[in-house]
């Protein structure tokens, strides 16, 4: 195997970095709108080189409909997946350690029931939460999206209490403490890293939902993908401005997490069965 | 010896020194203890309680309306017509059309992603030491952490005839620009290219984690024996890596199978049903038409397949833990 920095070496990486910023430079075309003008965005030929505007993002930050509607995105998907990964935890410990009648059952209902298309779940939610009068409440949409986030949560969980060895357990017990201790103390110490790939994958989720939000909810509750598809049908033609600033701004937060955790991103997108270094 | 659940306050002691009293060696488990089952069931009611108000309600719900007419707008109340929506689905060539198009979209989509998404990963394995390789992937990731919503935006303002980047080298290659989202023979494609875009990523995440799994022993062994590069593929590196790969490609199909909203943004299904994907087909149905009856049996449709889908994955699953 070679080592050091031969120019076979530089050429490879090169390839690689240039690789990464070929799947990235859509993405970089939008940021880059973000900091036009409106002309700029839709000039004839494209404009490459330009003096940048701050005006855009200040312009986003300043409306009503941007920023009420981040509050709800932040609100939701934090509030919702906590819930999750906590309800989780102590059914997946249940499930590994006390396997009740009926768990492999459960956990591939839950299962199934993730994998279908948004629009199957949608529709008789909708008509139950118009039923109920929990259609546009924000408790209608946190309890939506923790149930949306358990199946993925119990089975990243499970995975990992299942790889920690009931000795723990019993050495606990054994020498006088609780059951709640062993759960707490104990066991959840242990698993932290199921944690964070269950909230990480489960956030990624919520923050960027569109249609559930989009029947589900109302203007009360709206996430900012309503508000970015909003901008699309605006009057007098799509308000790219608006939208890119929003899109850049609505990417940097889950950019940086995927940045210090990405090796969550594997356990939480295959929800707990692949594990490994990438 | 019982230890009650509320004995949790009692403080954390340290190991017991010394050999083990044989009773608490005889005891057979933990696991028999009184008290236990109703401890295991505790745990369980919070996650009970979303599963059967948020999941086996509504399911009930949708399976009761998939024998009904119901049209929300109609303001009459539900008839109960026993199989007839599920004949209309069966009969109906537009949504066997809906179905084809479904499937041509994931062979596609997952196909080109996985061979995209496996070259890259093959060329990424052996970088550990890369400079800013945590950064190079994380803007590599990008593509599927993007909300669908803005891809859909944002692809159709790249198209756009008039102003579209991508129209504009479209322009520069076949001399005029081409309306892609508004013809059914490019809109199409578009929409999987698009897809493939999005999840090549992934792929490449799931490639790069089968080849974390090769035992680097038989790398080496394969090296010390200076094996061909397609012997060392094809007996050292796909047999420890196919059941991840494999694992990836089934949930890259079942998310394919999902896919809605980016597409909703793009192209709202058109023109005419070129990208009407399944479930858009349904979103329409329920929330376009306002047909929940109609819409309902095709969701029942959709969960089969979707049952379907996961017991394969767990089947694939179960290989895997079987041989490692």
């Amino acid at each position: 195997m070679t080592t050091g920095a031969g120019p076979r070496r530089v050429a490879y990486y090169a390839l690689l970095w240039a690789m990464s910023l070929l799947f990235f430079s859509p993405v970089l075309w939008i940021i880059l709108s973000a900091f036009k003008s409106p002309a700029q965005i839709l000039a004839k030929d494209p404009v490459v080189i330009f003096e940048p505007t701050l005006a855009n993002l200040a312009d986003a930050f300043g409306r009503t409909e941007f920023v009420s509607t981040l509050i709800n995105s932040i609100v939701l998907s934090s509030v919702a997946v906590v819930i999750a990964v906590v309800v989780s935890f102590l059914a997946a410990y249940s499930f590994s350690r006390f396997k009740p009648p009926g768990t492999d059952f459960l956990m591939f209902l839950l299962l199934s029931v993730r994998m279908v298309p948004a629009a199957a779940t949608i529709i008789p939610i909708y008509l139950m939460f118009v039923a109920l009068g929990w259609k546009n409440t924000h408790l209608g949409l946190i309890a939506f999206y923790a149930m949306f986030s358990i199946p993925f949560s119990l089975w990243i969980l499970r995975g990992f209490i299942d790889g920690i060895s009931r000795r723990f357990d019993e050495t606990a017990l054994v020498n006088g403490a609780g059951r709640l201790h062993v759960v707490f103390r104990v066991v959840l110490p242990q698993v932290k890293p199921g944690l964070m790939a269950a909230f990480v994958f489960n956030f990624i989720f919520v923050w960027n939902d569109y249609l559930f939000n989009y029947t589900v909810g109302g203007a009360a509750t709206n996430n900012v993908p309503v508000t970015l598809a909003a901008g699309m049908y605006n009057v007098g033609g799509a308000d790219w401005a608006f939208i890119s600033s929003v899109t850049t701004i609505y990417l940097l937060p889950i950019v940086v997490i995927v940045f210090f955790f990405q090796k969550y991103l594997l356990v939480g997108m295959t929800f707990g069965t692949v594990r490994g270094e990438v | 010896m019982t230890v009650s659940p509320t004995a949790r306050t009692a403080a954390p002691e340290p190991l017991a020194p010394g050999p083990p009293e044989p009773a608490r060696r005889r005891r057979p488990s933990m696991l028999s203890r009184r008290g236990d089952r109703s401890f295991a069931w505790m745990l369980i009611v919070p996650v009970l309680v979303f599963f059967v108000v948020l999941n086996v309600v509504p399911l009930l719900w949708l399976a009761g309306l998939s024998f009904y007419r119901h049209t929300l707008i109609s303001g009459r109340p539900p008839t109960f017509i026993g199989l007839d929506n599920y004949r209309a689905i069966l009969t109906s060539s537009d949504l066997w059309g809906s179905f084809g198009t479904t499937f041509t979209f994931m062979a596609l989509s997952v196909g080109g992603a996985t061979i995209l998404g496996a070259l890259l990963g093959f060329l990424f394995w052996g970088s550990a030491k890369m400079p800013g390789r945590r950064l190079a992937l994380t803007l590599l990731f990008t593509p599927m952490l993007l909300t669908p919503v803005s891809v859909g935006a944002f692809f159709r303002l790249m198209l756009d005839p008039n102003f579209g980047i991508l129209n504009y080298f479209a322009g520069l290659v076949v001399g005029h620009k081409v309306d892609f989202l508004a013809q059914s023979s490019t809109a199409f494609p578009a929409v999987v290219l698009i897809d493939i875009w999005m999840w090549t990523p992934f792929m490449t995440l799931i490639t790069l984690a089968a080849l974390g799994s090769v035992p680097a022993a038989e790398m080496e062994a394969a090296a010390v024996d200076r094996l061909r590069w397609t012997t060392k593929l094809r007996r050292v590196i796909l047999p420890n890596a196919k059941f991840i790969l494999m694992l990836g490609i089934l949930l890259r199909t079942i998310d394919a199978f999902k896919t809605t909203d980016q597409i909703l943004l793009l192209t709202r299904g058109g023109p005419g049903s070129a990208t009407e994907l399944l479930g858009l087909r349904l979103y329409r149905l329920g929330f376009d038409s306002f047909d929940m009856g109609s819409a309902s049996a095709l969701a029942i449709v959709a969960l089969l397949a979707a049952i379907g889908f996961t017991s394969l994955y767990l089947y694939v699953l179960n290989l895997k833990a079987e041989k490692t």
